[in-house]
């Protein structure tokens, strides 16, 4: 398996993908889930996921989102592939709408969307060979003949850095390491070569040489298919490592959003520069700055609905501002978005830009 | 002589293929108010470890060589009434996934209160209710949480209630198994430097498990690497960070992507650790390595002394 080493790749200079037009679209997403009352009436909690999200997924870029559990992240994967519905906004695929999409229409759009799950120990099922299991999509896509089938599985493995190929398509998953069944997980969703992959937080149960080897996987594979990456993970620096943008969600709200480098190195909400404080910094990390911009303890207010959702977190808050008024998703002079009344230190919000799909930055 | 004292300890597990020897020849030393971080990818040993010195392996697993001594008892050739005893009285554990560590249908504080109890029968109910409202203040969980069940905790607070028991008598050893990976960053890093202030506090040895070094290295002054049931490099967390000299601890470093510096490569690891069943020769991780010698297959790699605290298993240092 010494081959899928990745070449010495300057990958890190590697070249933002053309500004096209994006594969996906989401225009004002938002999602909200009703928990169950109590068996002697009441209404249950009703819980934001989403609330007004906008993002753009160009082709052949890995686009990081990145939160705490409870930050949505998932549900906008699962949203993307059509796993679940939103409640308001629009969903768009290559130029198509595609929330009403029925029949044919919706098998089209399932093609061109995939999903990787977080625990590779559930996601293969157990009764089925690797050949079987990565074969299944063809078959219920019917996307090549049946003699092809067992060449385009084999090629796919090899892909993925399971070599020797033939030796892999006939072990069951129990013979497989974490790894290896996330390749194998990577290979099933490759394998129709769909314009999008979601990634939800595929290395959070490895271990880190793994990780590693998944990451580079992830690049290859946007480097040979020039598929595009939606990569959901809690870890900025994994987003930084293999993302050309970041967007940071919290409790369903977008924070911030913009090139992967100024995101990390020049955070201007509050929230990401609270996830970069709580970030272990190990090495030859140079000058990470501490931002302190996390309250200790949480502030107790009851404004929430209106002011901004890290209101009850932030350090920095205004405290009549922040508390009354939620503040607009907008541009910075410098192309990056941001949802907070103090970004840059700016006493104004900019123009407001409401839910609009991030056009070029 | 240090507060706990590990010497060539190997661990085994009698399993339907054979012995496989989980943990060989092992050796460490932790003193009072220090802490170890034990690093490596799972099936390394490390866990293991961990329930061997809290004397909680499972039945087919044994201790075949070396002992553990704490503060100079030697624990080995303790029967079972003694080791329960000095369990949670001395050596106390933080377990993986805090969510399974606790009872889900007895109320947290009194699960706390139980444990004080059994140790300590001569106690009041009272007084010991008073010692959890104590500990909760310590941990930072509020008070009135005591009488609620696992279930109506977050993810955060029943690690806390998980560290709260674990102090909860006192103990001068804590072995902390994986204690955050659970969490999110934020609370994982509110989590570890509280973890940390308790620590000085009450001058206690921390050994803390985990397969991420970058978390290991925040909380940490000394670090041992696991490789294979080995112990392949061990120092104070400068050293084995500042200047990593086993290949393993090299590769392992290059696989963790950083937050800041210049963003480099990452060399994920080929290759797969080796099956523990059986007879090896040679050094373990040699299948795997970049600067592997012709004898690295032949003969096993010493332990050998590169610093003043700083040891390697490796012939090519």
């Amino acid at each position: 398996m010494s081959e899928q080493t990745p070449p010495q790749t300057d990958q890190l200079q590697r070249t933002p993908p053309p500004l096209t037009a994006p594969v996906m679209e989401l225009v004002g997403i938002s999602k909200h889930y009703q928990s169950r009352g109590s068996i002697f009436g009441g209404a249950g909690e009703r819980v934001t996921a989403l609330n007004q999200v906008s993002l753009d997924f160009r082709r052949g870029e890995i686009f990081g989102l990145v939160g705490e559990s409870g930050s949505g992240k998932t549900t906008c994967g699962r949203l993307m592939v059509g796993l679940e519905r939103a409640d308001a906004g629009q969903l768009v695929l290559e130029g198509r709408e595609i929330t009403a999409l029925r029949g044919k229409d919706l098998k089209d759009f399932r093609r061109k969307v995939q999903i990787i799950f977080q625990d590779p120990y559930q996601s293969l099922n157990p009764q089925l060979s690797i050949l079987d299991s990565v074969a299944e999509p063809l078959i219920t896509s019917q996307a090549c003949p049946a003699s092809e089938r067992e060449g385009r599985v084999l090629a796919t493995l090899k892909a993925v850095g399971l070599s020797p190929a033939e030796d892999f398509a006939y072990r069951f998953p129990h013979q497989l390491s974490g790894g290896q069944r996330q390749r194998v997980a990577i290979a099933r969703a490759m394998i129709i070569e769909p314009r999008l992959l979601v990634a939800d937080e595929p290395t959070s149960m490895l271990d880190a040489s793994y990780s590693a080897q998944i990451f580079d996987i992830l690049l290859q594979v946007r480097e040979k298919f020039g598929t595009t990456i939606a990569l959901i993970t809690h870890s900025l620096a994994a987003a930084r490592y293999l993302c050309d943008r970041i967007a940071v969600i919290y409790r369903g709200h977008l924070m911030e959003l913009g090139q992967a480098e100024q995101v990390i190195n020049r955070p201007r909400h509050p929230y990401t520069q609270a996830l970069i404080d709580a970030t272990p910094k190990f090495g030859d990390c140079g000058d990470v700055p501490r931002y302190n911009a996390l309250l200790q303890p949480e502030r107790q207010a009851t404004t929430e609905e209106a002011g901004c959702v890290f209101f009850r977190r932030c350090a920095r808050a205004h405290l009549t501002r922040c508390s009354r008024q939620a503040p607009t998703w907008r541009r910075l002079e410098d192309g990056d978005m941001v949802a907070c009344h103090y970004a840059d230190g700016a006493p104004d919000p900019g123009p407001e830009i409401e839910s609009c799909p991030v056009p070029g930055l | 002589m240090a507060l706990l004292e590990v010497n060539h300890l190997s661990i085994g597990y009698q399993t339907a293929k054979g012995l496989l020897r989980a943990v060989d020849d092992v050796s460490f030393a932790v003193d009072a108010g220090q802490s170890l971080g034990l690093v490596g990818e799972s099936g390394c040993g490390k866990t293991t470890i961990g329930m061997a010195l809290m004397g909680l392996l499972p039945p087919n697993g044994s201790i075949v060589g070396g002992n553990v001594v704490l503060d100079g008892q030697d624990l080995s050739g303790l029967d079972e009434a003694d080791l329960r005893q000095r369990r949670w009285r001395d050596i106390a554990m933080i377990f993986q996934a805090a969510m399974n560590a606790l009872n889900p249908v007895q109320r947290v504080g009194e699960q706390i209160v139980e444990a004080i109890l059994t140790h300590k029968p001569e106690l009041e109910r009272e007084e010991a209710l008073h010692q959890v409202e104590g500990l909760y203040q310590l941990v930072g969980l509020p008070v009135g949480r005591m009488h609620d069940f696992p279930h109506q905790y977050s993810g955060g607070m029943k690690q806390r209630a998980v560290i709260a028991m674990a102090l909860a008598l006192n103990p001068k050893v804590i072995i902390a198994d994986e204690p955050t990976t659970a969490l999110d960053v934020i609370v994982q890093d509110q989590i570890l430097k509280e973890t940390k202030e308790l620590q000085k506090e009450f001058n206690i040895a921390i050994i803390f498990i985990s397969h991420d070094i970058s978390i290991v290295s925040e909380v940490c002054e000394m670090i041992g690497v696991m490789y294979a049931g080995q112990m392949v490099e061990r120092g104070t967390t400068r050293e084995v960070l500042g200047q990593p000299r086993h290949p393993y601890t090299q590769a392992l470093l290059n696989s963790f992507p950083a937050l800041g510096g210049p963003r480099r490569p990452l060399r994920p690891i080929p290759g797969e650790p080796p099956l523990l069943i059986g007879r090896r020769f040679g050094c373990r991780f040699c299948d795997r390595c970049p600067v592997p010698a012709s004898s690295c297959k032949l003969e096993p790699p010493e332990l050998v002394q590169v610093g003043e605290t700083h040891f390697v298993r490796c012939d090519n240092v």
